[in-house]
């Protein structure tokens, strides 16, 4: 054969042998879901087996991506304006409002949701509607409640009742000022209750939003109004609920700032009580604190007799409406989200299921942990949707570390606040 | 030579030129098309958008005239963080540059492992301000970070740095500091080899000290080095973003926020990319304003003897 024959052969193979590689190739559906140990759930797509069963089923590839939590959101709006975003989004829920104002997001099937909020228990079905019956995502399996966690050996050394957390403001004052300790020189070593104060505002606003809400302030009026409404930040309420951190800051000095990340603090024993998502730490403290004994319970009320409150919040699956795939993107998300599915990787993950009828199975049915969750989710609260929540958000936590810092006055901070998130409102409502 | 010649002679010369410039344009051309789609396009399109209210997603873009830069006379956060920029301009700078001359002058003289001092104070500069400032926030970090566990060796308290509103900014000032005083000082050094020995010769003669020959000839023969690092550390540093937004966020309340990362939230996290843009427009003209005023001063000063 002549070489240029060879040659001609050669390069055709090179041209024909890709396209038909790619002929055959799965198609491929992308997720992204955020990195690290902000949410549970969200380790879980690190594993290679968990799509494996859809992935044969629908011939596609699920490519699970993992993004910076404080950037996500960033990211998915610049990856929306480039026309150039993932299929499905796993989203935090107090994003939801910032996206619906751009309307990046497809809704649930009416029929789909009709279905899915007929199914599921009564705090996934608060979280999963955004007000009669719309719904724009599938909320997770082992949603957030947040509850206070102690520790109990830390609670015995101090000779406090471990099994015994407080149950009001003044209690919980108390306890923070005996279980604080501090070396030779005076410096804290080990806060009673540790704060969040610095990152995100949405992250700070979230860890005090017990108190908040315990007091009887509000972020937005109406909890379910996409468009007007006003913060009630700025009440006697909100500001007991930032002078209450600000008293043991400088009163009791059973707090400090040099403890930013409440929860590692907590795992790594230098701090004994803190206030988040209860479901971190269920995951988190096994491989992080093993021999951690700890209890988990409502935050504390501002004196006895008043109802206690707590964020109910959680990670959504939605699709963009610019994803490219949508079709086999809500497919993989109903085959996730499924009762079968729900049972099967609650169980595997030991995570609070879903649907009603999984809570009335093994282990979910006797296991202390998820019966104790149980008992918490009455209290929670969902997050606003208002369409300005990202500006309340951003307001309140300004304020919050303003006064915590002390730059600013707890009258003069949210005043402040309460100017910006009505602006923040009003500006999203045209 | 005849009258045909001459003009053909001329005309010849004149295609040569043509055909030289044309293809000194041919060669700059694809520098200059990129220079202007990636950056006199952006740039007008900023200018363009500073006066509108943009929905990008929607693709919705309405006139509003000059709102947004009513708006940004009355948001307080803005003014914030303008001041805190401002603040890190004037700090900077002068720091930087200070220290960069004095090691310049250092390093201007022969010494043992010279070489490999001149690398280590240059070696910030060529990593990742990312990166860095990642090192950094843990160096910082109140409880675990060796600068508080440096401090506690020789008997000072810990101290909350980056977690504290009155540390933050000057926690950043530092780590600036140490991340362009290394430039400054090789930009200084070249400026110094560029000064004739004889003239610090003559001096010495004279009698001059070497303090004096420090103010009366370094300095003054430095003028045009001066003025560039002026310039272009000004400039840079007030488009500071990537360590404030590594180290702090901007937090905590704000207090390290400045102008580059607020318009970055603004666009980004607000999704108010007709007011971000108003923001970048109010930077440019500080920026383009400071810099003549700084060209125009220092051109008072520059000497040659």
């Amino acid at each position: 054969m002549r070489r240029s024959q060879v040659l001609a052969i050669a390069l055709a193979l090179l041209f024909v042998t890709p396209t038909g590689v790619l002929a055959g190739a799965a198609k491929k559906i992308t997720l992204w879901y955020p990195a690290g140990d902000v949410t549970a759930g969200a380790a879980h797509f690190g594993d290679k087996t968990l799509f494996a069963e859809f992935e044969k089923k629908n011939n596609v590839t699920v490519e699970a991506v993992a993004l910076d939590y404080d950037t996500m959101q960033q990211k998915i709006f610049a990856a929306a304006a480039g026309r150039n975003i993932a299929d499905v989004l796993f989203i935090d829920d107090s994003w939801i409002p910032g996206f619906l104002k751009e309307e990046m997001l497809e809704p649930v099937a009416d029929d789909k949701a009709k279905a899915w909020l007929a199914a599921v228990s009564p705090e996934i079905k608060t979280l999963s509607d955004y007000g009669k019956g719309r719904m724009w995502g599938y909320t997770q399996y082992g949603i957030d409640v947040y509850g206070l966690t102690w520790n109990k050996d830390h609670f015995k050394e101090a000779g406090l009742d471990p099994e015994k957390p407080p149950k009001t403001w003044d209690e919980f004052r108390d306890y923070a000022k005996k279980l604080t300790k501090r070396d030779a020189q005076g410096n804290i070593t080990r806060v009673g209750y540790a704060i969040r104060h610095v990152g995100q505002p949405h992250g700070i606003v979230h860890k005090h939003f017990w108190a908040i809400h315990g007091a009887g302030a509000k972020l937005v009026d109406d909890h379910y109004r996409l468009r007007g409404g006003k913060t009630m930040i700025n009440t006697p309420g909100g500001k007991a609920a930032l002078q209450l951190v600000l008293d043991m800051l400088d009163v009791d000095k059973s707090t400090s700032l040099n403890f930013p990340d409440p929860r590692a603090a907590f795992l790594k024993g230098i701090a004994s009580m803190q206030i988040s998502e209860t479901v971190s730490i269920q995951a988190r403290q096994p491989k992080e604190a093993p021999d951690l004994k700890w209890g988990m319970a409502l935050p504390p009320v501002p004196k006895a007799g008043d109802r206690p409150a707590s964020n109910l919040g959680g990670w959504l699956y939605s699709v963009p409406k610019l994803a490219k795939n949508k079709a086999d993107a809500w497919k993989l998300i109903e085959w996730l989200n499924s009762p079968a599915k729900d049972y099967e990787l609650c169980k595997k993950y030991n995570a609070s299921p879903r649907y009603t009828v999984n809570w009335d199975k093994e282990p979910f049915k006797s296991d202390p942990y998820n019966q104790g969750l149980k008992q918490m989710y009455p209290y929670g609260i969902k997050l606003p949707i208002n369409l300005g929540f990202n500006g309340v958000m951003e307001a309140t936590g300004s304020a919050i570390q303003k006064v915590w810092h002390h730059e600013a006055s707890v009258d003069a901070a949210l005043a402040e606040a309460e100017k910006l998130a009505n602006q923040a409102i009003a500006d999203a409502a045209k | 030579m005849s009258d045909t010649s001459d003009g053909a002679v001329i005309r010849c010369w004149r295609m040569l030129r043509a055909r030289h410039i044309l293809h000194a344009y041919l060669f700059i051309a694809p520098v200059v098309v990129l220079f202007g789609i990636f950056r006199v396009a952006p740039a007008v399109q900023t200018l363009l958008y500073s006066f509108y209210k943009v929905e990008l997603l929607r693709g919705r873009f309405t006139f509003i005239g000059l709102d947004n830069f009513a708006r940004l006379l009355t948001d307080p956060i803005f003014q914030q963080a303008a001041r805190n920029t401002l603040v890190y301009v004037v700090a900077i700078v002068p720091i930087s540059g200070i220290l960069g001359l004095l090691l310049a002058v250092l390093f201007n003289s022969r010494f043992r492992f010279q070489e490999f001092f001149k690398a280590v104070y240059f070696s910030p500069m060529v990593t990742s301000t990312v990166a860095a400032a990642m090192v950094w926030w843990w160096m910082y970090n109140p409880q675990f970070g060796i600068i508080n566990v440096l401090l506690k060796l020789v008997g000072i308290r810990e101290q909350p740095w980056l977690m504290s509103s009155s540390m933050a900014l000057p926690a950043i000032i530092i780590f600036s500091v140490w991340k362009t005083v290394g430039y400054n000082m090789i930009i200084y050094l070249a400026g110094l080899q560029g000064i004739p020995v004889q003239f610090y010769e003559a001096a010495t003669i004279d009698g001059a000290s070497a303090v004096r020959r420090f103010w009366r000839i370094t300095v003054p023969l430095l003028a045009p080095t001066t003025t560039f690092i002026l310039i272009y550390n000004s400039i840079l540093a007030f488009q500071v973003f990537d360590q404030v937004f590594v180290l702090t966020g901007g937090g905590p309340a704000n207090s390290t926020n400045v102008v580059v990362l607020d318009l970055y939230r603004q666009a980004f996290q607000r999704y108010d990319f007709g007011y971000a843009a108003a923001e970048a427009m109010v930077l440019f003209v500080c920026i383009l304003g400071i810099t003549i005023l700084q060209y125009v001063y220092s051109k008072k000063y520059e000497i040659a003897y």
